[in-house]
Order: structure tokens, then C-alpha cells, then sequence
């Protein structure tokens, strides 16, 4: 972590819930102070917090859907489950929903799931909040306009026109661009099945 | 890496091609995005700028033959191909004059059948409905192209087309300036050097511009920090240009489709690095179109200070695949900026003030009123 980091936490006065959250002592205060914070002070802080507790790796889920908890209070969330936003039922805009992540991160146990719903925000706005907090993407593999793929469904390879491949593992591969380019390191749920190894997060690609 | 780079930003220092690709390269894209923040801060503060404008392509017949486009097709009467007559091209400022647009932003292919009083002819007439308009149109390789083709110098076709009302020149066409790059994507049109010396010459002329990046396709960070760098040259020489617009590439039908489109992250990104190296050009756009309203409204945050405008009807961005609407109204625009914690600032083209507006909220009933209004046209991302 950098200094510019440590800075613009401090500035925002987030240092001292960086120290409640490491001591487990977060209170009122802390949390009024986290919701009233500039966003990418919140998230640069949620973000270390991410980093502390739970690593650069993130879940890649794309069976979610069925099994989901219900959702409770900020989020969906039961006691060993993920906090899964968008909360079910409530609509975000993208810097709510940012600011939902980094604080359900910040407040919630300790190296909680957070997962998002590319289905409901789009995976764009999912990518981003990794920087802010999340640790798991899920969602159902559908094809551009969001329908199901058909069994069997083959999707021409990047670079080679010629070479089809089962759509689903060529969505992957593209869930797993979306992860690496987020300078994080991608595990699917069923991680036996993963199309690539993970890449380095030191680095971003273009 | 980073906190040498802070230093140096806030210590007024210029950044350089290492720091760049650092930037573009630094893991932690909310760090690169504060950085960035700050700069556009202390230009800005909380203002971001938007405008009524209004996109006409008036043909998408083109002889250049770029991989990147979706737009052009190559002759007329190709499938798909359409040149208005002016008249039609008229009409569609004459249906908005109940509520007009305060700049007309045209951009075309490279006809080669079109005789060049078609342009001025064009122009003329807009300046005739709304003598008041702001017409900025024609990109720096159309300028190229007239001046090839109807075999004049390009300060002569600029003078020309200013005489019939060309007022200002858009930022496109400058795709990615080095010819790495260049040469395998758009071989058969105006260079860098011609591109950069018809901004040149506009500026000599009292004229302002912008300019744009076309990244997430086959070039690498270094093409891209060249491309920066390239621009804040000419920046320093001319001080003529007002803003630049990141463009992402979409590759929906065009022949660079079996590539993945940038993502969120890069758009974020490259707003960023593009607020911290170029450091003599006053705006940097979140163009909606290229990166969806949702993901513009996030740029607002990392370094970005203008949204563009209304658009009303854009057809580059909609051939290439972009999920975008084709426009937004002022109020959504006004919404978009206000949900950011910014102060949504309506402009004109030079960045002369028309109403700034509070930095509050809509109230809540005034939203949903608003919401169901906009509710067909304000897609997100699915």
C-alpha cells in the first residue's frame, strides 16, 4: 500500500475506523463517519480492508441465482453466507453501489463475502467495485443480450475465426479478463474446471 | 512507484513517459484515481460541465477503410449506406427549434463524390435556422481529406468552411497516433503529423478543438502515453485545445470484432493517467456514449470534469455494439452530474457558462416523476 493511500484516508479521518475495524472495536461514530466519507477515500480504505482479511483472490460464481439468501439489512447476507449487492429488491445507481460495497466490507464481519450480482448491475460496474471493496462476482453466463447459452452453444475463439469452442468456457475466459484486469486473481467456484491460471495482480494489462 | 508520482503532481512537476506508463500500469486503480481527482479538483472543484448539442452524421460513405469502424461503408448504394440531402440534414435541427440544441457536433466519412460546396452549403444553412448555433464539426482527417481531394491547403478549406459557419473542430479521428499502431488500423487516412497539423492550423486561426484516444484495442500503454504525450506537445505550442475525450473501442461489427472491449477498469483508468499528463488542457470528458452513463458518472470521480451532452442521435458508438442510449435529456444529464456529488454546470461550446445548477438532489418526487419519464431511454448496463 501506498502512501498516496495512507493519505487520502487519513484526510478523509478514515484512519481512526481502520484502526477500530483491526481492533474490532467499530462503533456509531465509525460507521456515520464511513457513510459521510468521499468515495474513493472509502473505497481506498475498503479496499485494504479487502487486502487484510482476504487476499487478492476473488470467487467467481456462475451458478448464483437459485440459491441466493434472502436478503437482509444492506445487503443479502445470512450468518455464513455472502453479503450479496445489489441488496435484492432496492435498485442502485453505480456510486451507490460502490459506496454499498465499501461499506458492507468496512462494517461487516470480518473477512466477509462480499459479492456482487453482475446480473443486476452489469459486469462493468461489478469489475469496478473489486476495487472497492468486493471479493466474489456471480451471476449466470448468458450470452449478450442476457439469455441463457443453449447446451452445445459454440462461440468462435478471439484471434482465430475459424476455431469454435463451448460458449460457456469462452465466457469464462472473458469473466477471467474482466478479474485479471482488475489487478485481482480469479477463482471459479468450481475451480477444477478454470480455463487459465491465475495471473499476477502486480500489474495492470491493457 | 506511485506516492514519486504524487509528489511530483502536487509539487507542480510535469510528468514524463515512464510516469505514464507507471500510472497505467499501477495495480491499485482507485490510488491512480485519487491522484487524478485531485488535479481535476483543483481545477475545477465540483463543477462538471455538460451541453445541448446535438450529433448528425450526414453520410457514412467513406474511402478510408479503418478496422476499428462500424460505421462506414464504402461506396454509395452499398448496403446500409446513406448521404442526406441537406435539406433532411436541416430538418433535424428545424424539429428540435422548440427546445434547440446550443451546438451542432457533424461527423462523417470520407465521401469522395460529394462536390465541397455540399459542406458549405451544410453549413450555411444551420447558421440560417439558428444564427446563434455553434457548428463544430468536420474531424481533423475529414479536413485532411477535403484538402486532398478538392485540392486545397488545409488553411484554405478551414477558412473556406468558416466563411459557411464552421465554428469549431471536434476531437475525433486521432484514433492512436503512433504508427505502430496507426498503420495496422487506419493505414489509409491523415497521420498523426497531418492530423496534428490540421489542429495547428485551426488554432492559428483563433479556432478551438479537441481531441480524442481510441485505446482498448491493439495498441499498449506506451501507444498510448505517446499518444498523450504527442497532444500536450502540441497543447504547449498552441494552448488551442479545450478538452480531451478517452474513447473506448467497441468491436461490434467491425474488423477488429473478435477482440473484447475495454472494461470499466480501463476506462477509469485512462480518464485518470489522461488528467494527469495532460496537464495544459483544461477538460477531460467522461463521454457517455463510449463508457455508458453509469460508468461516466463513476469517471466523474477519477478525474474527469464534463459529461458532453444531449447527443440526441449518435450512430458511430451505436454500430460499433455500445449499450448506451442513443441520447439523454438536460434534466437526466443534470441528475447523473447531482448523484455524483458534483454541480452540474450547463456550458456552450467554449465553456462559456449558460446556468449552473444547485448541487442537490432533484427532491424525491420530482425524481420519480423523472424516472418514469426517462425510463425508455435511460438504459443500463444489462
Amino acid at each position: 500500500m501506498s502512501t498516496l493511500v495512507d493519505r487520502a484516508i487519513g484526510d478523509a479521518g478514515l484512519a481512526e475506523v481502520l484502526a477500530a475495524r483491526r481492533a474490532g472495536t467499530l462503533g456509531d461514530t465509525e460507521a456515520a463517519r464511513l457513510r459521510r466519507a468521499d468515495l474513493l477515500a472509502l473505497g481506498a480504505l475498503a479496499d485494504r480492508v479487502r487486502a487484510e482479511e482476504v487476499g487478492d483472490e476473488v470467487i467467481v460464481d456462475t451458478h448464483a441465482g437459485e440459491e441466493e439468501p434472502a436478503g437482509g439489512a444492506g445487503g443479502g447476507h445470512s450468518a455464513d453466507g455472502p453479503i450479496v449487492l445489489p441488496p435484492p429488491g432496492r435498485e442502485l445507481t453505480g456510486l451507490e453501489l460502490l459506496r454499498e460495497v465499501a461499506v458492507a466490507r468496512v462494517l461487516g464481519p470480518r473477512a466477509a463475502r462480499v459479492r456482487v450480482d453482475w446480473t443486476r448491475c452489469g459486469l462493468e460496474l461489478a469489475q469496478v467495485a473489486l476495487g472497492f471493496g468486493a471479493s466474489e462476482l456471480a451471476g449466470r453466463i448468458a450470452d449478450k443480450r442476457g439469455l441463457p447459452l443453449a447446451e452445445g452453444q459454440t462461440l468462435g475463439v478471439l484471434g482465430k475465426k475459424s476455431r469454435l469452442e463451448p460458449a460457456d468456457l469462452v465466457k469464462r475466459r472473458e469473466l477471467e479478463g474482466f478479474v485479471r484486469r482488475a489487478g485481482r486473481t480469479p477463482r471459479f467456484d468450481d475451480a477444477s474446471e478454470s480455463t487459465a491460471a491465475a495471473t499476477t495482480p502486480e500489474e495492470a494489462t491493457p | 512507484m506511485i506516492d514519486a508520482i504524487a509528489e511530483k503532481v502536487r509539487a507542480g512537476e510535469r510528468l514524463g513517459f515512464d510516469d505514464g506508463v507507471a500510472l497505467f500500469r499501477h495495480p491499485d486503480v482507485v490510488a491512480v484515481g485519487q491522484l487524478a481527482n485531485e488535479v481535476r479538483e483543483r481545477l475545477h472543484g465540483d463543477r462538471t460541465y455538460f451541453n445541448r448539442n446535438m450529433r448528425i452524421e450526414v453520410t457514412n460513405v467513406c474511402v478510408a477503410s479503418c478496422l476499428f469502424c462500424s460505421f462506414a461503408k464504402l461506396e454509395e448504394g452499398a448496403p446500409g449506406a446513406h448521404t442526406m440531402r441537406v435539406e433532411e440534414a436541416w430538418a433535424e435541427l428545424e424539429a428540435r427549434m422548440d427546445d434547440p440544441p446550443s451546438e451542432i457536433h457533424i461527423v462523417n466519412g470520407l465521401h469522395p463524390g460529394l462536390p465541397f460546396s455540399y459542406y458549405e452549403e451544410l453549413l450555411a444553412g444551420f447558421k440560417r435556422i439558428k444564427p446563434d448555433i455553434h457548428m463544430k464539426c468536420f474531424t481533423a482527417v475529414e479536413i485532411h481529406f477535403f484538402a486532398q481531394h478538392y485540392g486545397m491547403t488545409v488553411r484554405e478549406v478551414l477558412e473556406r468552411l468558416r466563411r459557411a459557419g464552421l465554428d469549431s473542430l471536434p476531437g475525433g479521428g486521432a484514433e492512436i497516433f503512433h504508427p505502430e499502431v496507426r498503420s495496422r488500423i487506419s493505414h489509409d487516412k491523415a497521420d498523426a503529423d497531418e492530423w496534428l497539423e490540421v489542429h495547428r492550423v485551426a488554432h492559428g486561426l483563433g479556432m478551438r478543438t479537441n481531441a480524442t484516444m481510441l485505446y482498448g484495442h491493439i495498441e499498449t500503454f506506451e501507444h498510448r502515453v505517446d499518444h498523450l504525450l504527442r497532444l500536450r506537445a502540441l497543447q504547449d505550442e498552441t494552448k488551442g485545445l479545450q478538452a480531451f475525450i478517452p474513447l473506448a473501442f467497441h468491436p461490434d461489427g467491425n474488423g477488429m470484432r473478435n477482440l473484447p472491449a475495454p472494461t470499466a477498469i480501463d476506462a477509469l483508468r485512462t480518464v485518470a493517467v489522461s488528467r494527469l499528463l495532460l496537464d495544459q488542457v483544461p477538460h477531460v470528458k467522461a463521454y457517455w456514449v463510449s463508457m455508458t452513463p453509469e460508468v461516466a458518472q463513476i469517471a466523474l470521480r477519477f478525474g474527469a470534469d464534463d459529461i458532453d451532452g444531449t447527443i440526441v442521435h449518435e450512430t458511430i458508438y451505436k454500430a460499433a455494439g455500445s449499450r448506451s442510449p442513443a441520447g439523454l435529456t438536460s434534466d437526466q444529464l443534470v441528475r447523473l452530474i447531482q448523484e455524483a456529488g458534483r454541480v452540474p454546470v450547463e456550458r456552450d461550446t467554449l465553456y462559456r457558462v449558460v446556468r449552473e445548477h444547485p448541487r442537490a438532489a432533484l427532491p424525491e418526487a420530482a425524481v420519480k416523476v423523472r424516472e418514469r419519464k426517462a425510463a425508455k431511454h435511460l438504459e443500463v448496463l444489462s
